[in-house]
């Protein structure tokens, strides 16, 4: 059997809310306590796929690019070229989200470009990236 | 809290040269507050011969917390509203010097009372739902009413504007989203931009805005009266609707004790003015952009340390994404992403 990083932490989780925050007199502590069991609980719930949301996040967005490049001229189009193109540089958490930093902020750049274009692409642009932006968030959600 | 208790005893014989036998005991950090270290002690001294207990209250500035706040904003505020018919503790000392408690801190009455525990409780109010309501409603609708120049609160942020309350809230809190922003955050960037492009009308008046007027920020008693609203330290002069939204925000929903509708009859009584639902529907997404500031913050200060207050933590984590989620749906509602 492997023991994993998950199942560890729901152990240690599992010991402090129910035996150490009990045997705790001071009821700031005991908060304390219980809030720090809750906090490792979303950690664990999230070791598991944390690469898997972000390499799916940052392939969703450099897709989103490629779509959208053909819409826009200049420093932008050739961002968003640029950025459809790239790889990410590693699957360590730290690379992930650093890549995932750099494509949000261009998103950041495409949506107020987007919003505004006034035609019927521009539309469908903004309700493709409010979809993305959406399954994003639901994909990230802390579990507890 | 033995050291904490002596240093207090230290700093109230410094304040009262007449008092005598000066003694803090039962001091105790409770929770409350997060932007503040809240701190319950009893004092009991010694004066023109007769003796005096009190029950009293510490504030003290974290090193870093949710919230930048001015560490005198609370004290002066609270002054400020004695007896103006909105319920605040009476408020005794406020001290900028570190010497006494290495931050500033100021000291205050223990109000009776308990707060709801609303997120683990269907009945955070011991039956008292509806009372408590009508009185959350109407003590905001009088505190929207008073005049705070006549009450020399025209100190606090806008407090000398009498228009553009949106605008200027509306950068106040994107600033301090954008310093604390970890993650890029595209939805709440957006949402930024769409309030921006569509601005609210003008503010009915200028008013003491709480800025955390909430479930959980007031005080009830057994027989379910509100005995004090609390946490101050993010009060300003703005919109009135401000805290209206804010009142109703999802996170610390007041109205499954009482409807939105009937809450905002006791508003409109209390204040004197009516409220305009599609400018409070602009407030409403503003509040969620004003909470994504606060849990970006509390993101900030638990990455930054030195302290890491559990509390802090949760709201970076799961408030964070809560608010997110909000601003979807109410972007959702406007046509975008439906």
């Amino acid at each position: 059997m492997n023991l994993t990083l998950e199942t560890l932490l729901h152990g240690v989780a599992a010991t402090l809310r129910d035996r150490i925050a009990p045997a705790i007199e001071d009821s700031f502590a005991i908060e304390a306590s219980r809030l720090a069991a809750m906090l490792i609980t979303i950690s664990a719930n999230a070791v598991d796929d944390a690469a898997a949301a972000r390499v799916w996040e940052n392939a969703a967005l450099r897709a989103l690019f490629a779509d959208a490049q053909p819409a826009f001229g200049g420093d932008l189009a050739r961002r968003l070229g640029e950025a459809a193109l790239s790889a990410d540089p590693g699957l360590k958490i730290s690379e992930l989200d650093r890549e995932n930093a750099r494509l949000r902020t261009i998103l950041v750049e495409l949506h107020a470009a987007v919003e505004n274009a006034d035609n019927d692409q521009a539309c469908k642009l903004d309700a493709r990236i409010w979809r993305l932006l959406r399954e994003t968030e639901e994909r990230r959600a802390p579990r507890s | 809290m033995i050291d904490m208790e002596q240093r207090v005893a230290a700093y109230l014989m410094h304040r009262m040269p007449a008092a005598r036998e000066v003694q803090i005991d039962e001091c105790a950090r409770i929770q409350g507050g997060s932007s503040q270290e809240t701190y319950r002690l009893r004092g009991r001294w010694h004066e023109d011969g007769q003796p005096i207990e009190r029950r009293l209250i510490l504030r003290r500035a974290p090193p870093a917390g949710l919230v930048v706040a001015e560490r005198d904003i609370e004290f002066t505020v609270y002054h400020a509203l004695a007896n103006q018919g909105v319920p605040v503790p009476g408020v005794h000392w406020f001290e900028a010097d570190p010497q006494w408690l290495d931050q500033p801190f100021f000291i205050m009455d223990m109000m009776p009372g308990k707060p709801g525990h609303f997120y683990t409780s269907d009945d955070p109010y011991d039956g008292h739902g509806e009372a408590v309501a009508r009185q959350f409603w109407r003590h905001l609708g009088t505190l929207a009413r008073i005049d705070h120049r006549a009450l020399g609160l025209d100190t606090l942020r806008n407090g000398t504007a009498d228009d553009s309350f949106w605008s200027r809230e509306l950068d106040w809190w994107a600033d301090i989203f954008h310093k604390g922003e970890g993650v890029v955050e595209p939805i709440v960037h957006a949402a930024i931009r769409w309030l921006r492009r569509n601005p609210p009308p003008p503010a009915m008046k200028p008013a003491i805005v709480h800025g955390d007027y909430r479930a959980g920020n007031f005080l009830f008693t057994a027989d379910g009266a509100i005995s004090a609203i609390l946490d101050w330290e993010m009060c300003h002069i703005g919109d009135p609707l401000e805290d209206v939204a804010w009142a109703i925000d999802p996170f610390w929903p007041m109205t499954r004790h009482l409807s939105l509708d009937q809450g905002l009859a006791e508003w409109e009584q209390a204040s004197g003015m009516a409220v305009d639902r599609a400018a409070l529907d602009w407030w409403r997404l503003f509040s969620a952009v004003k909470a994504s500031a606060i849990w970006a913050t509390a993101e900030a200060s638990f990455t930054q340390g030195p302290v890491r207050e559990m509390v802090v933590g949760m709201s970076g984590i799961r408030a964070g994404h809560f608010h997110r989620k909000v601003i979807l749906d109410y972007m959702a509602e406007r046509g975008h992403g439906a």
